[in-house]
């Protein structure tokens, strides 16, 4: 692939202001014609490694900016599917069963998440009031997942999940992320929901998958108004 | 067509696209010829006229020879070149500090021809400078002419100075040291084998067109220790001529300013007063080879008195002629000041301890000649590799040693910046690779900029604000007129954190009410070391630059270091 100067400057890191006035100076092996910028790849490459510089093609550049990129719940909600009558009696056979739902982790994994989950109940619980829990690992799961995961578990009765406001939890949602800042857009998106009354008392009416996911999706166009 | 294109341009040949350091060398010889022949040239002009005038010598008129050709050569100059008088090395110095080695094309005929008449006529000045910025010149163009880049064209220019000089004294050392120490500044293997292979090129057309002959021959002097210690006085006598001379052609030149009269008629009162001490001495005139040449050999037969007379005449005249305009260099006039005065201190020293057996008298004019390159340059290697070679006296390199370091510490503890380089340093336009003055000016304030600040206008409320901090990711964001899109001031968030958090505030503050208007601010052709000096002076991370009373974005420390950074690790690595 060829590379422009311009994107030359991108790889560096730097102003295009600046290669130009290097190129002039002869500080990098980029020669100058009366109509064209001649170099090659392989040397730059070189170059940019002897002086330490950094030195990236342009798609990774971008790939990384892709990663960077947020999702919103619905996709998430969707990869993690819905799941009602739970059963479980307690936090921990409650957890259990969810993640033993799972279908998209291996068996090793379900039983790592279920301790990571556990974990995080024993420092404070994830129950955020109204009857609603967010159980979620304490550190991002980077190694196991692509894209970050909400699993919606309704629960056949509720149980006692140490809540703030000590009500009794009837849906959980499981959140898993791949990175601390997609754990944290999420949360504060999910949260947007939650603040909302009429999202509470729609949960309560233990809707089916497809409703539940029109509801999300209202709720993330007002939310997305409301950004912009 | 096409071939005619492709011979207007060589640098789209393939040949020379193969490697960078094999191009530099075949250019390098090119340049080394052109510089050789170049300084050939000067040197036949010059005998030419001294042969033309040398019938009249017994005349009493004659005193305004050098009057006039001052005045022509200052004519010249000035009217017909359109170039500055002086020698012109600073002037390459400081091309090669701050343009990358550019020159014109003209400056590599120009002070060839107005030399030549200062110094033919009989001016008291050298033709080794003009010889240098014609060589550079002539590497410069070359350069051009094969489109190089900014380093290899001062790599040129250096090859150039160092065909001229290895040339015009038969010297191919000392003139790779000097193009190396003076005129480049920088020991790298990149620059040193092309300029010395322009010296041997220029040494072989000079051999080829005017014999391989050692300038200044003499016989052979032995030396005991007693006379390297008296080599300590003599680097001090010679230091002191130095620094009178950098004094009196820096006193001069001020004085030749006040005098209320065009360029040429100042140079033709500085003519005028060197042909009246050529009168009584006529060893002052000209560029005074046979003085050294007579020196050397022990022949020159004067008394002490006459001796330290000459050689101050040689400072004053040298003073006077370049120092109100004529046009030629100073290191033959240092050759014979350096020589006269060491035969002044022999004088002195078969005075003072006659019954001491000191070596020849010729070998202390050799070492004075030392001295005075070594101390007028402040570069030391030049001095002795330079005088080795052109007495082709070996066995006088312990004591011309110790003359040069002397020399050169002694003057430059109180001149710090040599003859050359006083006028670059005052002006701060010395700047040797490397250095962080080297770096600031070459990075630009428009390579710093930071665009991504988002600008508000001065009617918005705290709590619209607040909202455009989320989407932040500076903690500046500049207010402009809603109408002219001027800047009026910068807020920045350390400013307004308090209010931040203060509901009742959001909608009772204006931004214009808490932005800060007493801004220090940056134009993108600022000087970037002027910029980094405000900065420090106020305490300020970042500054706004405008464009046209408009901002145009941030310019803040922490980029600067990371381009800085990036800068001197490009400039200073030891490749390429």
């Amino acid at each position: 692939m060829k590379l422009t100067i311009n994107e030359v400057a991108q790889c560096l890191r730097l102003p295009i202001n600046t290669v130009e006035r290097w190129i002039r100076q002869g500080r990098i092996p980029i020669q100058k014609t009366r109509n064209a910028y001649l170099f090659n790849e392989a040397t730059l490459k070189k170059w940019a490694a002897m002086y330490r510089l950094p030195f990236s093609m342009p798609e990774k550049v971008k790939s990384r900016r892709y990663e960077e990129k947020f999702e919103n719940l619905l996709p998430a909600m969707k990869r993690g599917g819905v799941l009602h009558d739970l059963n479980g009696d307690d936090v921990e056979t409650a957890l259990k069963s969810a993640v033993e739902h799972m279908a998209f982790l291996s068996k090793t994994s379900k039983k790592d998440l279920y301790q990571l989950l556990l974990e995080r109940e024993r420092l404070t619980s994830t129950g955020i009031g109204k009857g609603v829990a967010i159980p979620h690992p304490r550190d991002p799961l980077s190694d196991t997942l692509e894209n970050p995961v909400i699993s919606t578990c309704f629960l056949k009765k509720p149980i006692d999940f140490g809540a703030l406001d000590d009500r009794p939890v009837f849906v959980i949602f499981i959140l898993l992320s791949q990175s601390t800042k997609i754990h944290l857009h999420l949360l504060s998106r999910f949260s947007f929901c939650v603040r909302d009354n009429s999202f509470v008392k729609f949960l309560k009416t233990y809707p089916d998958e497809a409703s539940f996911f029109t509801k999300i999706a209202d709720f993330e166009r007002q939310l997305d108004r409301e950004e912009t | 067509m096409r071939i005619f294109q492709s011979w207007r341009y060589p640098a789209n040949w393939s040949i020379f696209r193969l490697d960078d350091r094999l191009l530099l060398i075949l250019t390098a010889i090119i340049v080394g010829v052109c510089s050789g022949l170049a300084s050939v040239v000067l040197n036949r002009l010059l005998m030419a006229m001294f042969n033309w005038f040398h019938p009249l010598r017994h005349y009493w008129w004659l005193f305004v020879l050098p009057a006039i050709g001052a005045a022509l050569s200052s004519l010249f100059l000035e009217k017909i070149v359109k170039e500055g008088a002086g020698h012109g090395v600073p002037e390459v110095i400081y091309s090669v500090s701050r343009y990358g080695g550019l020159l014109r094309f003209r400056s590599s005929f120009s002070r060839l021809i107005s030399s030549a008449l200062t110094i033919g006529s009989g001016g008291s000045a050298g033709p080794e400078a003009p010889v240098v910025i014609s060589g550079a010149a002539i590497g410069s163009n070359i350069a051009k002419y094969f489109s190089l880049n900014d380093r290899q064209r001062v790599t040129l220019v250096g090859c150039g100075a160092a065909g001229a000089i290895s040339s015009i004294f038969n010297a191919p050392i000392a003139g790779m040291v000097f193009a190396i120490e003076v005129i480049i500044g920088e020991w790298k293997s990149v620059n040193i084998v092309p300029i010395a292979i322009a010296s041997v090129m220029g040494t072989e057309v000079s051999r080829i067109l005017q014999g391989n002959q050692i300038p200044f021959s003499h016989r052979l002097f032995h030396i005991n220790h007693m006379d390297i210690l008296a080599c300590v006085g003599l680097a001090v006598l010679t230091a002191a001529a130095s620094i009178l001379l950098t004094r009196l052609l820096r006193s001069m030149d001020k004085i030749a300013k006040k005098v209320p009269a065009p360029l040429w008629i100042r140079a033709s009162i500085g003519g005028c007063a060197v042909g009246l001490i050529g009168l009584f001495l006529p060893e002052v005139l000209g560029k005074g080879y046979h003085v050294v040449q007579t020196t050397i050999e022990g022949a020159f037969s004067q008394g002490l008195a006459i001796v330290g007379i000459a050689t101050l005449a040689k400072i004053v005249a040298t003073a006077l002629t370049l120092g109100w305009g004529g046009s030629g260099g100073i290191f033959a006039p240092c050759l014979v000041i350096g020589s006269l005065a060491g035969l002044t201190y022999h004088h002195g020293l078969v005075l003072l301890w006659p019954s001491a057996s000191w070596v020849n008298e010729g070998c202390f004019a050799l070492l004075g000649m030392a001295g005075l390159i070594s101390g007028m340059l402040q570069a030391p290697l030049t001095g002795i590799f330079l005088i080795v070679e052109i007495t082709g006296g070996y066995e006088v390199i312990l004591p011309l040693i110790i003359v040069s370091a002397i020399t050169t510490s002694l003057c430059h503890y109180i001149e710090p910046a040599a003859y050359y380089m006083k006028d670059l340093v005052n002006y701060g336009h010395l700047l040797r690779p490397g250095t962080d003055a080297r770096v600031l000016s070459d990075l630009n304030v428009s390579e710093l900029i930071e665009k991504d600040c988002i600008a508000v206008s001065q009617n918005m409320l705290l709590r619209d604000f607040i909202d455009i901090v989320k989407k932040s990711h500076r903690n500046y964001f500049p207010v402009e007129d809603e109408e002219t899109d001027h800047f009026m001031g910068i807020i920045h968030l350390d400013d307004i954190r308090q209010y931040l958090f203060n509901p009742v505030m959001y909608d009772t503050v204006f931004l214009g009410q808490i932005m800060n208007t007493k801004v220090e601010v940056v134009h993108p052709q600022d000087d970037l070391a002027d910029v980094i000096q405000r900065m420090d002076a106020n305490r300020l991370f970042s500054m706004p630059v405008l464009v046209n009373n408009k901002f145009i974005g941030l310019i803040s420390k922490g980029t600067l270091l990371d381009q800085y950074r990036k800068e001197l690790m490009v400039q200073t690595s030891q490749s390429i």
